[in-house]
């Protein structure tokens, strides 16, 4: 089948379709990658109970958050970031942990049995050894 | 003709991205690509685990059943443990351990012999007195650091395999699993993925780290080495490994301050105070964990040359050292798999001593 059994217009279609095909795959693949960035879920945790799940993007003000189990924690959230703002646990190991903001980031306090974690994994490492 | 190629043109771009996007979702439904992740506390610490296999989420349960178990029984923090048992027997008789401390013991009674007594089991005596880890810290006298030295000696914990006892010579004496006993629950949790056909998982115990396999596409794991003077979650470098444990210790783990003076968790059994070797922090990579994990502390006590004298002459195991003039020494078979990586410039990497 050689080319010049096709018309003008039909190598126009063909380059359309093409055309569409490439745009679509563009549009998927950015819209994937943007999903990635912007869709992180932060979750609160008490022992292995979730306590509350929130999606950092849609966060407009911030807010606090306060737990009380042995101790009293005070976490605030802002959009697309989270912290323990102040606890008064003797270590301070979840304050000083500062802003989480990255998926697989968390600040945890032990003694208090806590943690906040931003689902997903980092792409840097899988761990860190401590 | 021309219609027919059109069409058929059409035909095929259809079928080949629907057929894309078929393969995408069916590779996302079943495959083990998607980790599941879990954290919950035990053993004092948090335990985290992300496993690559449908049915994930039981396995991790079953993995912390099994490391609350190992709590219970080696645990001195409450009574009613076989380890509690030893202590409280201790000058006095024997007492009936399962294969599970009786291994433990051996293997602690093993890395104190190797390090010289710089990691020792029997260190808890001087644990209990300083009371790192619990809510009221304080300095011992120098008359009473004395005294519980004479009680320190790994030597003194007397094992009988045949009859799966032990005993500790000396009244007084006290057995401290701390510094082993999540390194072991780290080997037990990659027992159980094996035995639950897992290709793919890690367990992250406190951040004693033990990998499995590597990660589902055939990469390695990358674990980051916490930088000593950074805050929680940061590092210095990154090791890639797979089927390896990597434990650390250091002296930003635990600690309290006094009059200005900072006294960290790892006390060496020698001295009865907090070590004070020069480094602050040390990193061992190793095929077990509880070699690993034993063998963290042991370099962390016994300082730089001595510790990494100590690791070259086991085979398989490596090391990461980090001085207090903020150098970072590694071993030389690690020289491949350690990427040092300091984003404030704040640390000197020496590759050789």
């Amino acid at each position: 089948m050689s080319m010049n059994m096709l018309k003008k217009g039909d190598i126009i279609l063909l380059g359309i379709i093409a055309a569409a095909i490439v745009i679509s795959f563009a549009v998927v693949s950015t819209y994937k990658r943007s999903g990635k960035d912007t869709d992180k879920v932060a979750v609160i945790k008490m022992k292995d109970e979730i306590i509350k799940s929130i999606d950092l993007s849609t966060v407009s003000q911030p807010q606090q958050i306060e737990i009380s189990g042995k101790y009293i924690q005070v976490i605030l959230v802002e959009r697309g970031r989270i912290r323990f703002l102040d606890a008064d646990c003797p270590d301070k190991i979840c304050v000083n942990t500062a802003w989480l903001s990255e998926k697989g980031d968390m600040a945890v306090c032990i003694p208090n049995s806590t943690m906040i974690k931003i689902e997903g994994q980092s792409d840097k490492v899988d761990a860190v050894t401590h | 003709m021309r219609k027919e190629f059109i069409l058929f043109v059409i035909v095929l771009v259809t079928i080949s991205v629907s057929a894309c996007d078929k393969l995408e979702t069916q590779f996302d439904k079943n495959s083990t690509n998607v980790p599941y992740e879990n954290e919950d506390f035990a053993m004092g610490t948090i335990i985290s685990q992300r496993i690559y296999d449908n049915n994930a989420e039981e396995i991790s349960k079953k993995v912390m059943d099994k490391i609350r178990e190992i709590e219970d029984k080696m645990t001195i923090n409450k009574s009613g443990g076989e380890i509690d048992k030893l202590n409280a027997s201790a000058g006095i008789d024997f007492v009936e351990l399962n294969e599970d401390a009786i291994y433990v013991l051996e293997k602690a009674k093993e890395f104190s012999k190797i390090s010289n007594g710089a990691f020792d089991v029997m260190v808890g005596p001087l644990v209990k007195e300083w009371g790192v880890f619990s809510d009221n810290p304080s300095i011992p006298s120098a008359k009473k650091i004395e005294d519980l030295l004479s009680l320190v000696n790994y030597e003194d914990v007397i094992i009988d395999k045949s009859i799966s006892k032990a005993k500790l010579r000396k009244k007084s004496q006290v057995v401290d699993l701390g510094g082993i006993a999540k390194g072991f629950a780290g080997d037990k949790a990659i027992e159980l993925y094996r035995e639950h056909k897992v290709n793919s998982a890690f367990i992250n115990i406190g951040g004693n780290i033990v990998l499995l396999g590597s990660k589902p596409d055939g990469s390695l794991w990358k674990v980051g080495v916490r930088n000593p003077t950074g805050p929680e979650g940061t590092y210095i470098g990154v090791i890639s490994a797979k089927d390896k444990a990597i434990v650390s210790s250091g002296d930003y783990q635990r600690y309290f301050e006094k009059d200005g003076v900072r006294y960290h968790h790892i006390i060496d059994p020698r001295t009865g105070y907090p070590a004070d070797s020069g480094l602050i922090g040390t990193t061992v990579i190793s095929d077990l964990s509880i070699d690993a994990d034993a063998l963290s502390t042991a370099t962390f006590v016994l300082g730089l040359e001595k510790g990494m004298d100590l690791i070259e002459e086991l085979e398989g195991v490596e090391a990461v050292f980090i001085t207090k003039d903020k150098k970072i020494y590694i071993t030389k078979g690690l020289s491949s798999s350690f990427k040092f990586e300091d984003d404030n410039n704040e640390y000197e990497y020496v590759e050789k001593r």
